[in-house]
């Protein structure tokens, strides 16, 4: 109860998303809650073309991740295309402190931030039950 | 210093082989190649082009530019519907792997992080390292000598000349100069503005005062800049001015050279000096 009020204060809307958006953000957004609440997870970025929302245990490094998790996700389409390897489904990457977990569903962008030693496999696969749906 | 440049080789060579056997082991790897920090290529395999490689750091650097926040980028991994991307950090060396959709990541994995390591313990023993001894040096001192593989071959002369081993250890200056232009391998960057003259590249101090060195310091005016397609031009060269700039292995030229050349931004270049 506590932890819900706390991620509730701490959560950051960007911008506002437009009123038409399909329940598939709203669904998103419940299992990014969901999953922050796991072990190790320290927060998250969900962007799509029209808002974001990030939500992170440590709002000093707002910014900072989310350059980061752009230009991880724009670095990885050119890597795709220079090596000919279609379309990206998920992209790790591991710093000295904290990894990081991106993809794309409904053509919303998401990182994921958890401590080092976090298993992103379980995460990745509540992502992706969604993104089937 | 030429001793330097076949330590270099030597590194480059076994650090090439090693990748070749990494690839018959997972045959499912379909590039690998590794840089240093500073975008210098230190090994690849034959099906990957430079100008790829060159691409890819340049892609690369854009992460680790904003990775502070989590401290630095120790591994990547980008999977998509093809195959996958690997790079991984070894000491201050990347080493990227790409593979098939085939290949199991965990055996390419043990290969990649067993092996790459133990053959740099093992060169570092053997050999005294000259990357280490770079590594040493402060970033704008890094420049990008890169060791091409393909130089490899020709080592013989260079043992014939400088036979003791132990003048590896030795600072730069007690060895002897080259009358031979030794090239550097340069990353193109735009360099604009009105009062730029349309003639004249920008290249680091470093490289500038290094090549003096060798030259008897005879000033360096002029240098001679070739592309991997073969196309070459002689034009003036002056230090960087942009510290940004300095250090990182950078060409910085204006459009009118770059039209000639036939080039672009982040593609790589031979530059070497021109004695008058």
């Amino acid at each position: 109860m506590g932890k819900k009020k706390k991620s509730a204060q701490n959560a950051a809307t960007v911008a506002e998303p437009v009123a038409v958006e399909a329940t598939s953000s709203n669904d998103l957004r419940a299992c990014l809650e969901e999953i922050k609440g796991y072990k190790g997870v320290i927060g998250y970025i969900l962007r799509s073309s029209a808002s974001a929302t990030i939500d992170l245990k440590d709002p000093t490094k707002l910014i900072d991740y989310a350059v980061l998790s752009s230009s991880a996700l724009d670095a990885a389409d050119e890597f795709s295309e220079l090596f000919k390897l279609g379309k990206i489904k998920n992209i790790v990457v591991e710093g000295k402190d904290v990894k990081k977990l991106s993809l794309t569903i409904h053509e919303k962008r998401i990182s994921v931030f958890m401590e080092k030693n976090t298993d992103c496999e379980k995460i990745l696969k509540r992502l992706r039950a969604l993104g089937q749906n | 210093m030429e001793l330097k440049h076949m330590d270099n080789e030597v590194y480059s060579f076994a650090l090439k082989s090693t990748l070749d056997e990494i690839r018959n082991v997972c045959p499912d790897i379909e590039n690998s190649f590794m840089f240093k920090e500073n975008g210098e290529i230190i090994a690849r395999d034959e099906s990957t082009p430079e100008k790829v490689i060159v691409q890819v750091v340049d892609a690369f650097d854009s992460i680790t530019e904003k990775a502070d926040a989590i401290g630095g980028v120790e591994c990547m991994t980008i999977e998509c519907n093809k195959g996958s991307v690997n790079v991984i950090c070894i000491d201050d060396l990347y080493l990227v792997t790409v593979t098939s959709t085939k290949a199991d990541l965990n055996h390419v994995n043990i290969a990649t992080r067993v092996l790459i390591p133990t053959v740099l313990k093992l060169l570092e023993k053997i050999h005294p390292a000259p990357l280490k001894k770079e590594r040493a040096l402060p970033t704008s001192e890094a420049r990008p000598e890169i060791p091409a593989a393909e130089e490899a071959e020709e080592p013989a002369e260079v043992s014939g000349e400088e036979p003791k081993k132990e003048e590896v250890e030795e600072p730069l200056e007690s060895e002897p100069s080259l009358p031979e232009p030794s090239a550097n391998q340069l990353i193109v960057e735009d360099l604009q503005g009105f009062l730029v003259p349309s003639d004249i590249v920008r290249i680091d101090s470093e490289t500038l005062s290094e090549w003096e060195k060798l030259y008897d310091d005879r000033r360096i005016e002029e240098v001679e800049v070739e592309t991997f397609d073969g196309k070459s031009t002689q034009c003036k060269v002056i230090p960087i001015k942009d510290w940004k700039y300095e250090g990182k292995g950078i060409i910085r030229m204006p459009e009118k050279i770059q039209i000639t050349l036939e080039i672009k931004k982040g593609e790589l270049v031979r530059v070497k000096p021109i004695i008058k």
